[in-house]
């Protein structure tokens, strides 16, 4: 089979489709009364309910420490405040860089150039990892923050000891994950085993499209 | 400035006109018929979300066809979510193929068989050469340049030479 041949065996497939297409009438009038998606309409509802929980959590929780601070800052433990103020000051950043990520991507433009249009909206979709990445961070604030100034004497040193151990191996592993959840790792187990499931594949079909572009690139 | 309607006919006329594009790259990209209905609806939608930035600086087949792939690439297999806002599509639309010799239909699922097997941006750029585009087409289209175009395809054109060199065919 030659160059000519698989044209014309394209073409014969077409004559067909023509065929068929000329005998049916889409209504269109239907797609056009398709509302335009908005922001949330555009998310699946899991997501659009996570963003809700993180929201109502950030701002609950921020106006309750925030109230603990200005009028009963001498009675709270300093270890609760510092660790609940940074986790909801990364779930606060977390949440306006996931809309804006979101927001950039329903922006995009569809007519632009192919490759193009697929490398910028590749790159937005697994951008939306660094949500991930900076919630991770938290992990270490979850072995702070029940701690007091009473516990540290030294009679408490094996408990001491342990929490030492703990707090710096959580901020180890979230450190660690900060700087290696990235594209290029999709292919390790750890990450398959943390990125898994129905709610990443899209973020791991950009990154088959974005490693596609590269090679493309490559090759030029 | 244009109005919703003249809008909506502007929109059904490209559609009837240039339905033949949509299809084709819902094709090559969705190997069942429920994917190919789908991706052909998320193409129109995009269309008609699309549709108040088209000036006459590209041809319409050139826009239509940035815009179809671009959607095609993009689509990733349909959620229950999108299901429900999504709109049944005349049923005799599934019927890609009419009857032809057997030899013929086997060939033709073979060329399907083996675009579907290309990755994304293959795909979209065999298609293109298949569709009689011109290099200076494609490359518009794909944001490449026309020499790297022809250095693709070449490539491309071989790979599925050698499938149907495999079969003896």
């Amino acid at each position: 089979m030659n160059e000519n041949d698989i044209k014309q065996l394209w073409q014969k497939s077409n004559e067909k489709l023509e065929v068929v297409l000329r005998e049916n009438k889409i209504n269109t009038e239907d797609i056009t009364k398709l509302k335009v998606q908005n922001l949330l309409s555009s998310m699946k509802p899991i997501k659009a309910f996570t963003l809700i929980i993180g929201l109502i959590w950030v701002i609950g929780l921020g106006s309750f420490l925030a109230i603990l601070t200005v009028f009963h800052f001498e009675k709270v433990s300093i270890f609760f405040l510092f660790s609940a103020f940074t986790q909801v000051l990364l779930t606060a950043v977390a949440i306006v860089v996931y809309i804006y990520q979101i927001h950039l991507i329903n922006k995009i433009d569809f007519s632009e150039p192919v490759l193009t249009m697929q490398k910028k909206v590749s790159e937005l979709k697994i951008s939306t990892l660094n949500v991930t990445r900076l919630l991770f961070l938290q992990l270490p604030l979850w072995t702070t923050f029940y701690l007091n100034e009473k516990m540290f004497v030294v009679e408490n040193w094996i408990l001491l000891l342990l929490q030492f151990v703990i707090s710096i191996s959580f901020t180890f592993v979230a450190v660690w994950l900060f700087f290696n959840i990235k594209h290029e790792n999709q292919n390790s187990k750890w990450f398959q085993f943390i990125i898994s499931g129905k709610e990443w594949q899209p973020i791991l079909h950009s990154a088959e499209i974005l490693y596609q572009i590269e090679q493309f690139d490559k090759y030029e | 400035m244009i109005n919703d309607d003249e809008l909506r006919k502007k929109f059904e006329q490209i559609i009837e006109q240039h339905k033949g594009i949509l299809y084709k790259v819902a094709r090559t990209y969705c190997q069942n018929d429920d994917d190919r209905q789908d991706l052909v609806q998320e193409i129109m939608i995009q269309i008609w979300k699309s549709l108040h930035t088209y000036n006459n600086s590209f041809a319409l087949s050139t826009w239509l066809f940035r815009i179809s792939l671009n959607v095609a690439i993009s689509f990733y297999r349909k959620n229950e979510h999108r299901k429900k806002n999504t709109i049944p599509l005349p049923e005799e639309l599934e019927i890609m193929y009419v009857e032809e010799s057997n030899e013929k239909q086997e060939m033709l699922s073979l060329l399907d068989m083996f675009i579907s097997e290309l990755n994304h941006i293959d795909k979209a750029l065999i298609l293109l050469y298949l569709e009689e585009k011109s290099y200076a087409e494609i490359a518009e289209i794909m944001a490449i340049s026309i020499t790297n175009v022809g250095t693709k395809l070449g490539r491309i054109k071989e790979k599925l030479k050698s499938k149907f060199l495999k079969l003896h065919l």
